[in-house]
């Protein structure tokens, strides 16, 4: 066994490292809070290749895996600039195409991941299912040779931005169950019939999120994505990477603010000695950073298991694990960094307390924590399901 | 055109060094990386040699224990190919002796133009690159805030207290640049990944043909006799602004000749 990342790991870090904090977090705080976008960001890691770097080689991208997009991701968290659309458009969407995109499909859709003209959001929340997939209402219904979509999706993050949503959508009942047969598609923004409206968050965050209303949504056939009937098990391939992305996003986060406490600890002097001398503020950054490292271990692990042959088992345990530490860790670091700030935790100046929001999500979103505590309860240690 | 440049690899600036109790020397151990002030030299070169519509950029490099890792970072920005000259003889050389060995590798790769960083910032001697040049039989350059190449001649602008001064001489030659030169950028992920399978020819001081009593402490002509820790800086001098702020703020900058 060995816990070192490659040289190009390394360097990958290094180099990410180096463009972020050309922006740093007073740029991404000052886009969401003035309505812009991050485009200067996300153009720069086009440029370098970074943004497609789990895509396959033969379609433009770094031919690598989501163990390196983390890195990406992460680095982009330390430096202050979580960019959420990393998890959802390259992490989700293009390793669902890579996997179950025809030949064509991949032809047009990949290499655009890579250069970063394409932004792909992804839609399976509806507001009578969040949590519980098998209930997913939104239907897709063949008409001759296209399909239409009618449903309601919600929470969308960057629908005003990207150019096409991956949509799952029901196709049909399983007979023997009673529940939904999921399809997927790739569905244009634009298209007819189809309406967001911005769902106003508390989240410092320069991607916004929709609303998405599908009414009678025309869809050619070939933007039926894989296999129709069998998008519950293809969408699963995207959902271990979106967990991993989200736990190496929160670790990023959690490694901020702590490099901040620890900045500020250091300096900070209120009765003649620095704060960091008392015990009150560095053992709970101390617990803070152990916590953030076991997070990004676990992330680690998670993201070799689903970049290797392991078993899927080993796959979705960690990657569940993964999210839920990070996500917890992420949060305790950041009170404590707060904390650690005295009244400055609640400046914008510091870029501490408008982190909260953000961090926050993560104990949510993509999968709840207490729906992988049900996940590990269930599945890890083989208690009976709950619901 | 075929330029090199020479790559120091040193301790990460970042973590507090330590020096060695009996030779006073820096110790270099573990991992090291492309000294910072390197990277504006290889930002350099493959902007001239890309320029100059062909060519290519070596590397040369002299390090303990066959290290690579800083190598493979300019690699990744772009360099061709990388020449490590590698030997435990090496250990405890000076500045000249460093110059015989790079000037040695830097022979093999016939180079058009050699650029390097005006001093480490782990050695700050800043003498290596002239008696490489020296030792070459090439011109040298120092202190290049702009450089460029035609005819056969390259073209520095070179930084000087009051402005600068412009330099022209032929090719072949040596030219040290600072950190304003150029932006270096930052390595691509294609260029990352295609750094492990570049060319790193390591070499031993007898593949130079040099004797190991020529190099090293061997052969070094100056020795760190001794050692002393800098003196803790001083507190800054207080002002109390009574209405004359302003006349002791020009009074200090005249002080330092800065107005
Ligand atoms: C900012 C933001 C961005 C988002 N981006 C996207 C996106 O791009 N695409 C997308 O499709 N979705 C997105 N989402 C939606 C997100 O994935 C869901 O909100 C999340 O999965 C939770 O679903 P829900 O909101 O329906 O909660 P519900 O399922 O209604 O759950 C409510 C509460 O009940 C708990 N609960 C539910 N079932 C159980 C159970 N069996 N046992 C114990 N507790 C249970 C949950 O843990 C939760 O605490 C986003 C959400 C937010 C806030």
């Amino acid at each position: 066994m060995d816990f070192r990342e490659t040289d190009e790991q390394q360097m990958l870090r290094e180099a990410v490292d180096g463009i972020a904090s050309k922006y740093g977090h007073s740029y991404f705080a000052g886009r969401a809070r003035s309505g812009g976008n991050t485009d200067e960001l996300w153009n720069e890691l086009a440029e370098g290749g970074f943004l497609g770097v789990n895509v396959p080689a033969e379609y433009g991208g770094g031919g690598m895996g989501i163990a390196e997009l983390a890195i990406v991701l992460e680095q982009l968290a330390t430096n202050g600039c979580p960019l959420l659309l990393l998890v959802v458009s390259p992490a989700i969407c293009a390793t669902i195409i890579a996997h179950f995109g025809s030949t064509a499909q991949k032809e047009s859709w990949l290499p655009r991941f890579g250069s970063g003209e394409l932004k792909m959001a992804f839609a399976i929340t509806e507001p009578d299912a969040g949590s519980n997939s098998h209930k997913i209402a939104t239907t897709a219904t063949r008409d001759g040779d296209i399909w239409r979509l009618n449903g309601t999706k919600y929470y969308i993050s960057g629908a005003d931005e990207s150019e096409a949503v991956l949509v799952v959508t029901r196709t049909g009942v399983d007979e023997d169950t009673g529940r939904g047969r999921l399809s997927l598609f790739l569905v244009d923004l634009d298209s007819a019939g189809l309406d967001k409206t911005l769902i106003p968050v508390e989240i410092v965050a320069p991607e916004k999120q929709f609303t998405l209303f599908f009414d009678n949504v025309e869809v050619p056939a070939d933007r039926l994505l894989g296999t129709e009937g069998d998008g519950l098990r293809q969408v699963f391939v995207g959902l271990n990477p979106e967990r991993i992305m989200t736990a190496a996003m929160a670790s990023g986060i959690g490694r901020y603010a702590l490099e901040k406490a620890a900045a500020y600890a250091r300096d900070r002097s209120v009765w003649g000695t620095p704060i960091a001398r008392h015990q009150g503020i560095s053992h709970p950054l101390a617990k803070a950073k152990i916590e953030v490292e076991l997070a990004r271990l676990m992330c680690q692990k998670a993201a070799w298991a689903c970049d290797s042959d392991a078993d899927p088992g080993v796959a979705g345990e960690a990657a569940n694990m993964a999210k839920y530490a990070a996500a917890e860790a992420a949060l305790g670091a950041l009170d404590q960094a707060i904390q650690t700030h005295g009244g400055n935790g609640m400046s914008s100046e510091y870029g501490l307390a408008d982190m909260w929001g953000m961090a926050r999500l993560m104990r949510t979103a993509p999968v709840s924590r207490e729906m992988i505590l049900n996940f590990v309860a269930q599945h890890s240690l083989h208690l009976p399901k709950s619901y | 055109m075929n330029v090199v440049v020479c790559v120091k690899q040193i301790p990460d600036p970042a973590v507090p060094g330590t020096l060695d109790p009996q030779t006073h020397t820096l110790v270099r151990e573990g991992k090291l990386i492309m000294d910072d002030s390197d990277a504006y030299g290889v930002e350099m070169g493959l902007q001239l040699a890309e320029a100059a519509g062909g060519g290519e950029v070596t590397l040369v490099s002299m390090a303990p224990a066959g290290e690579t890792s800083g190598l493979r970072t300019a690699l990744a920005m772009g360099a061709a190919k990388a020449i490590l000259v590698s030997d435990d003889a090496l250990k405890g050389s000076d500045a000249l002796s460093t110059a015989k060995v790079l000037a040695k590798a830097i022979e093999r790769a016939q180079p058009d133009l050699v650029i390097a960083a005006t001093e480490s910032t782990d050695g700050y001697t800043g003498t290596t690159p002239v008696q490489v040049a020296e030792l070459l039989g090439f011109p040298s350059v120092t202190f290049a805030k702009k450089v460029s190449v035609g005819d056969g001649r390259v073209h520095v602008e070179r930084q000087t207290e009051a402005g600068y001064d412009e330099v022209d001489c032929p090719l072949p030659a040596l030219v040290t640049v600072t950190a304003g030169v150029v932006e270096p950028r930052y390595p691509s992920f294609k260029g990352i990944m295609a750094a492990k399978s570049k060319p790193v020819d390591q070499l031993t001081v007898a593949d130079l043909g040099l004797d190991a009593g020529q190099v090293g402490a061997a052969g070094a002509r100056s020795e760190v006799t001794d050692v002393t820790a800098a003196d803790e800086r001083k507190a800054g001098e207080i002002v109390v602004d009574e209405g004359e702020g302003h006349q002791n703020i020009v009074a200090f900058l005249e002080q330092l000749k800065l107005v």
